[in-house]
């Protein structure tokens, strides 16, 4: 029997070439998937962040449109080359990292924030005598010139906040 | 900001607090200081306006033509009326230890010239009408005749300190009678700091804008706050 034929093929020296463009791969799907899980896991709700944390998911969350996207499309360039010469446990891998790379791009470009609290699309106000609000249910209430208007606490807690304007001021109504 | 109207939306919780960012620059702000702390406004603070909290039914009769912001149809179960002693309830991710409050204990928290103080709820309640000074302005600070309202006054009249105390109800019919009373001229005030009668009738008193918070998450964006005890 020749040497080559007691090795199974996996465990062949893979060229240079090849393990520099694994390298690549791995930075680029690491880069894409940390841009979104890095801040997502700091920015949790009932979770601590310190101001350094804080600045980190800030500058990560800023990048991460643009920078998962470019990290995708670099990973699935770079897989389709690999693919041919991927083992079978190697083409495992390269399919679950493409789909938390394009994960993490989708994710990037959208506010989960708002999926757990809806923001109000297009407000609506009505007169005292059309609320159904019982009296001694808490508001926030704001008067600008004449005009007052009245934001119910049991709702803004939900929403968070509101893009109003008020007598011609632009406010922001955050609870 | 600069004559340009900026649109907000909910960015992130941070430290039970939330973020905010803005559509036309992306900038990120704190929603409880109104600063904007990361990205191309980074510094600016937005302008407070000043707000009360207070029960619908007291607002109703202040402003009587005042509207209401309608409760959304498709989110009318996410809305809970209930939800002061819910939110009690949660954990919270920021504490105090060695402080005399416990984090959920609610306070009324002012800031006058950079000075921070907190008002334990309980204590207010019970002793209301409370004067104080903060940062050496002499501050005012009434519960309304429902015993949820509240609103914070800077002390002077016509530029002078004045006191102020709760009279006595005149008569049993008289005993949820609102009757604040000023000690100079023995005017009667309104829950808006307007005199209604007396010599100082038709004076209004400033008012400062104040927060009602948990104690942890004053103290957490107001480290150096002093704290009101009786």
């Amino acid at each position: 029997m020749s040497a080559s034929s007691l090795y199974p093929p996996t465990l062949r020296r893979e060229p240079p070439v090849s393990s520099r463009r694994w390298f690549a791969y791995s930075l680029f799907a690491l880069a894409g998937i940390g841009l979104f899980f890095i801040p997502a896991f700091i920015i949790r709700p009932f979770r601590h962040q310190s101001p350094r944390a804080l600045l980190l998911a800030m500058t990560l969350r800023q990048r991460a449109p643009l920078g998962t996207l470019i990290a995708a499309l670099a990973c699935f360039i770079l897989a389709l080359v690999l693919w041919k010469t991927a083992s079978r446990w190697r083409k495992s891998l390269l399919v679950l990292t493409l789909l938390l790379v394009t994960f993490s791009a989708v994710m990037a470009r959208l506010n989960y924030f708002e999926w757990m609290f809806h923001p109000i699309d297009g407000a609506q106000f009505v007169a005292q005598a059309d609320s159904k609000l019982d009296a001694k249910q808490m508001i926030m209430a704001v008067r600008i010139g004449t005009e007052a208007r009245a934001y119910p606490i049991s709702q803004m807690a939900y929403h968070h906040v509101l893009n109003d304007v008020v007598a011609g001021v632009p406010i922001a109504v955050t609870y | 900001m600069n004559g340009r109207m900026l649109h907000f939306y909910l960015a992130g919780i941070n430290n039970q607090n939330f973020l905010m960012r803005d559509r036309e620059t992306g900038t990120w702000w704190q929603q409880i200081t109104g600063k904007a702390i990361y990205g191309p406004l980074q510094g600016v603070a937005l302008e407070l306006v000043l707000s009360d909290e207070l029960t619908f039914g007291e607002w109703r009769t202040e402003s009587p033509s005042g509207q209401v912001l309608a409760p959304v149809v498709k989110y009318t179960k996410e809305y809970d009326s209930n939800w002061e002693p819910d939110v009690a309830k949660l954990p919270v991710v920021i504490s105090f230890p060695g402080t005399e409050l416990k984090s959920r204990d609610v306070v009324i928290g002012l800031t006058i010239g950079g000075a921070a103080r907190a008002y334990p709820w309980d204590t207010f309640a019970k002793q209301s009408p409370i004067l104080d000074r903060v940062n050496g302005t002499p501050v005012l600070l009434v519960l309304g005749a429902d015993g949820k309202s509240f609103r914070v006054f800077v002390s002077r009249i016509d530029g002078r300190d004045a006191e102020f105390f709760l009279r006595a109800p005149e008569s049993a019919t008289d005993s949820n009678q609102w009757n604040l009373v000023d000690a100079s001229t023995a005017s009667q005030w309104n829950f808006q700091g307007c005199a209604t009668s007396g010599s100082a009738l038709g004076k209004c008193l400033d008012q400062t804008p104040a927060l009602k918070d948990y104690w942890f998450d004053w103290r957490n964006y107001h480290p150096e706050t002093t704290l009101y005890k009786h």
